[in-house]
């Protein structure tokens, strides 16, 4: 389809604006810049161009989104609808507090509300993502050791099925990085994490459920050797998804945590943003989350900056607009309504698993909690089909495919979330799939080789892209 | 009470049933009894009409001003009817990362047009599929020129506070310092810059225009800091992009940004849009997601994810940055915003700023008491000074439901002018000001 | 004359007195599949043996190249970094760069040595 520019007229217009009301002035000539090579087209050309491309797009609402590790709810109509009300949208971030008590109120309520979720003392809403969490929650660890004196601790330990994310972010708060060996259960290994631990280390983060979707049986074994080494436990909240109300990270010995508001909280993923990343902690680091804090003072909400703080994240106080549609779907659930997310998301998962399990391989014969992974690496062996030509061949079946080849610890990964708000029809559809896809290996896997047979492209050519790339027009 | 789960309490049996477990809680079995939570001390769940209730008695408690005069890094622009409208449509905003190609061709396309809008905008060769804020993005451009024998970070104080503090944050653990310069006449001084480059330095951070709303030379500085080794970091604003000659042009390696004024409403600060573009040279350091043009298996164009070994899910610990999730839809929202102003549009809107904003400040200069602080060229923002006033001069303009510009002191205003506004409005407030000021 | 040696972390040293043209072996290549991009290093570059001296970038993994040898660079192959696929094409003719160095080749095997090495 034709991009934006190749819709482009000299002299078409879009949008007009109110004509200057005032002299127009004139900047000095050697400022100003000779083009500006913009598209110039029609507003019924943006509409239909724009409509055109969410047709080539797939989202939550357009069928089933099984994605492993990224919490693919449904996005509630009524959040889209509260974050665009003017008394949010239209206060400008530097109005004085007596006219932002009601934005500071929906920050102040939802940090509350997160720290009873995860069972930490003080929350910071500031971070943007998931990964601007996890970089923010170490720099929280880092000024911990630092206040202390204890500049030695410069080792994050990371298991090595952890998300690509936690070393990059580790190395952005200049730690170095460990990566400790699984078990057999796919769990940390105990022993060889004892070896590890030591006087330069920082902390050890984790996921709980892991990547692997199983709980970490040995949670409480984990705190203990990681505190008596005189190091922190950072909770990674990508699955948090599993367990709200159910155990809560403050209670595991986690002692900073970051939550992924687009994730569990249900706010829209945007195609890969915007997020929000908030960041929880126990007690004796709430001095050093970002500046500023909001306290309440007589009544009335402030902004507070502290000394002891590890600085500012980003600019004013982070994606407000998130928090919003958060902060609804919290009062919407009330503590019974996430526990019972939580259930039914783990119930969705384990049904599905439960039905794949003849065929595909699992990891373990635990039952899984929001998520579950499957190997197809006998598939391949067998058939020569790979995972990858199973996810594509989803797709023809218009589902979205799961994650694929994560975590890199099984072979042939293929990991699958249904969540809580997808239905048994759906799911059952969803396995008669999976179910009709291995068949297929074994008769016609050509016709899986080449899959997606039916989506507006066909496979393409990652190599050419990266090789020769083309990053504009 | 609501709560967006779809089966009913026999589906559920049923898959218990297939599961083999005889309860939900069976499935928690993994976790020890110890551990378990207590009932999650939070009120009971509400109707989604409860709830809308709640939210608009937080939204009332603010409060939206009919007019409003106040930028410093957040500004009130006009936001077409055809931006809000398509960029609401749920296949961009419930969609995840591109990360599936064939089912995410209008998702890649929309990235892929993002990129090559901003490069126009910029004069640069690539631009990645957007960072968190103005500010992250500024910091991740002069991480990106970091080497191993130049680890100083050169920073004016006119540059905007937030993003000297966030630098500061994210220099503070590594091997770096962060260098803030002073500035004459609210300007980059080319001596004080002189006396601050040295082999050390690996990067300058400017704004244009600055936090004081004026007009830096580009150009001049780009030279200067050529010369000495380093490499240049503009934070350029978007909207006056649409007159001012592009960041390329004046020599600078690396142009980011503050994309809110492209579309996005103030939102209480977020979710903004920091937009990053390089030259080609830079193309393998640059943080985050890039959308490249290829080929399918059938020959016909495509878009992809690409560059991805630069990126944190497969570089690990050596990753330039971290990044994982953007501002994706608030790029789309700017590409839609940009598509549909195009170049005569944004020209206008730029336009009107800077001639809505020189009236204002020429009016407000002709009051007793009131001065210009600096003398040099600005856009659409600039400071006075009236001594002892601030505080007096925006309550009365609060009373009337205008927004006046930020007070940086007891003396100093710092005020903002964009399309927004009437010569009818700047008067009313001028109007104001003087019953203030005599 | 000139004669090959090879590294356990799969490059080659292609020996001719005090000089030493290096790559990456069949095997690292078939390993790597499509290579997309060579972060070549510069001239006077100095390389200590085992030790990362460039990247290279395949769609989904980016690997390092260690030093066979130490030695200073003294030239590059500046025809990968426009065409880092000649690398797939023949992995023994594109080399990456040449050192000048004191001809120690201690631990390096020779061609038959390796060809086992890999078995």
């Amino acid at each position: 389809m034709k991009t934006i520019f190749e819709h482009s007229k000299v002299g078409n217009l879009a949008v007009t604006i109110r004509p200057l009301t005032v002299n127009e002035y004139k900047l000095d000539a050697n400022l100003l810049r000779d083009n500006l090579p913009l598209p110039e087209v029609s507003e019924v050309d943006i509409a239909r161009h724009y409509t055109a491309l969410s047709k080539r797009a797939f989202g939550v609402d357009d069928g089933f989104y099984p994605l492993g590790s990224c919490t693919m709810k449904y996005n509630p109509k009524l959040h889209e609808e509260i974050a665009t009300l003017s008394g949010f949208c239209n206060i400008h971030p530097l109005q004085s507090s007596d006219t932002t008590q009601g934005s500071m109120a929906v920050l102040s309520t939802l940090s509350t509300s997160l720290c009873e979720i995860t069972g930490m003392d003080g929350v910071t809403l500031q971070p943007c993502a998931g990964a601007h969490g996890e970089y923010t929650g170490l720099m929280l660890i880092g000024a911990y050791h630092s206040a202390r004196g204890d500049f030695h601790r410069t080792k994050i330990i990371v298991p090595d099925s952890a998300h690509g994310t936690n070393p990059a972010s580790a190395s952005m708060a200049g730690f170095e990085i460990i990566a400790v060996k699984s078990n057999e259960e796919k769990g940390v290994d105990l022993d060889e994490l004892r070896k590890l631990v030591g006087d330069d280390t920082a902390a050890l983060m984790l996921t709980n459920p892991t990547t692997l979707g199983l709980f970490e049986k040995n949670i409480e074994e984990i705190s203990k050797i990681v505190h008596e080494a005189g190091g922190l436990l950072y909770y990674d909240g990508a699955n948090l998804n599993a367990v709200m109300g159910i155990v809560r990270p403050g209670d595991m010995g986690f002692d900073v945590v970051h939550l992924n508001l687009h994730k569990t909280f249900a706010t829209p993923h945007g195609a890969g943003g915007p997020g929000s990343g908030p960041v929880g902690c126990k007690k004796e680091l709430i001095k050093f989350l970002p500046n500023p804090h909001i306290e309440k003072n007589d009544g009335k909400y402030e902004f507070v900056n502290s000394e002891e703080s590890i600085g500012k994240v980003t600019k004013f106080y982070g994606n407000f607009g998130v928090c919003v549609k958060a902060l609804a779907y919290i009062l919407t659930l009330g503590g019974n309504g996430l526990k019972e997310a939580s259930e039914n998301a783990v119930l969705n998962a384990n049904y599905m698993n439960a039905n794949l399990q003849d065929i595909f391989d699992t990891e373990t014969n635990r039952f899984c909690m929001h998520e579950f992974v499957l190997s197809l690496q006998k598939l391949k062996d067998e058939t020569g089909v790979s995972a990858m030509d199973v996810a594509k061949s989803m797709i023809d079946k218009h589902m979205h495919p799961p994650t694929m080849y994560f975590p890199m610890i099984v072979h042939e990964a293929l990991m699958f979330e249904p969540t809580e708000t997808e239905n048994k029809e759906t799911l059952d559809e969803a396995i008669q799939v999976m179910r009709d896809l291995f068949d297929d290996a074994h008769t016609k896997p050509e016709y899986l080789h080449s899959a997606p047979n039916n989506a507006v492209i066909k496979r393409p050519d990652e190599v050419r892209a990266a090789r020769n790339p083309i990053v504009k027009m | 009470m609501a709560n967006y789960l779809t089966n009913t309490n026999e589906e559920k049996k049923q898959m218990l049933e297939a599961i083999g477990a005889q309860s939900i809680n069976d499935l928690f079995c993994d976790i020890s009894s110890k551990l378990r939570a207590k009932p999650l001390c939070l009120s009971e769940g509400l109707s989604q009409q409860e709830v809308l209730d709640i939210m608009l008695a937080y939204a009332d408690q603010n409060k939206v001003y009919k007019k409003v005069f106040r930028g410093a890094g957040s500004y009130y622009h006009y936001i077409p009817s055809v931006v809000k409208n398509l960029s609401a449509r749920s296949e961009f905003l419930t969609a995840y990362t591109p990360y599936q190609a064939e089912m995410s061709q209008g998702i890649l396309q929309s990235i892929f047009e993002y990129q090559s809008l901003i490069c126009r905008l910029t004069g640069m060769e690539v631009s990645n599929a957007s960072h968190y804020s103005g500010a992250t993005a500024a910091v991740e451009a002069v991480l990106m020129c970091a080497e191993r024998k130049r680890n100083t970070v050169v920073v004016f104080d006119n540059v905007h506070p937030d993003t000297i503090e966030v630098m500061k944050t994210y220099l503070s653990r590594r091997e770096m310092v962060l260098d803030i310069v002073r500035t004459e006449n609210g300007v980059v001084d080319a001596d004080l810059l002189a006396n601050s480059l040295n082999d050390n330095v690996c990067a300058v951070y400017v704004e244009q225009p600055n936090f004081f709303g004026l007009l830096e030379n580009l150009s001049k500085i780009a030279e200067q800091v050529h010369s000495a080794g380093a490499k240049l970091v503009a934070g350029c604003n978007p909207i006056a992009l649409g007159l001012l000659k592009n960041p390329a042009e004046c020599g600078v390696d690396i142009a980011v940004g503050e994309a809110q004024p492209l579309g996005l409403p103030m939102n209480f600060g977020g979710p903004y849009l920091g937009y990053m573009a390089c030259t080609s040279k830079e193309m393998r350091k640059i943080p985050g997601r890039i959308v490249g043009q290829t080929l399918d298996a059938d020959g016909n164009v495509a878009y992809v994810l690409t560059l991805q070994a630069r990126e944190q899910h497969i570089r690990r610990e050596k990753a330039t940055s971290n990044i994982c999730s953007n501002e994706a839809h608030c790029a789309l929202i700017a590409s839609i915003y940009l598509s549909s102003m195009g170049s005569n549009g944004l020209k206008e809107v730029a336009t009107n700023c800077v001639s809505n904003a020189h009236y204002f400040a020429n009016e407000l200069s002709k009051i007793n008491g009131i001065t210009l602080k600096f003398g040099s060229e600005f856009f659409h923002e600039f400071i006075t000074v009236s001594k002892g006033n601030s505080k007096a001069i925006l309550s009365a303009l609060d009373k009337q439901g205008i927004l006046g510009g930020l007070a940086l002191n007891d003396d100093e205003i710092l005020w903002c002018a964009t399309e927004m506004c009437t010569k009818e409005d700047i008067d009313r407030v001028n109007e104001i000001v003087n019953e203030v000021a005599l | 004359m000139s004669k090959i040696y090879y590294s356990k972390s799969h490059e080659w040293a292609l020996v001719d007195g005090n000089t030493a043209k290096i790559g990456i072996s069949e095997y690292a290549q078939k390993e790597l599949g499509d290579i997309v991009f060579i972060g070549l290093p510069e001239i006077d570059d100095v390389l200590a043996k085992g030790e990362a001296f460039c990247e290279v970038e395949s769609v989904k993994a980016v690997s390092e190249i260690n030093a066979p040898v130490s030695g200073t660079v003294v030239a590059i192959n500046s025809e990968l970094e426009d065409a880092p696929e000649l690398i797939n094409e023949d992995a023994l003719a594109a080399w990456i760069c040449e050192v000048e160095f004191d001809g120690n080749i201690a631990g390096l095997m020779t061609e038959d040595e390796y060809a086992a090495y890999i078995k």
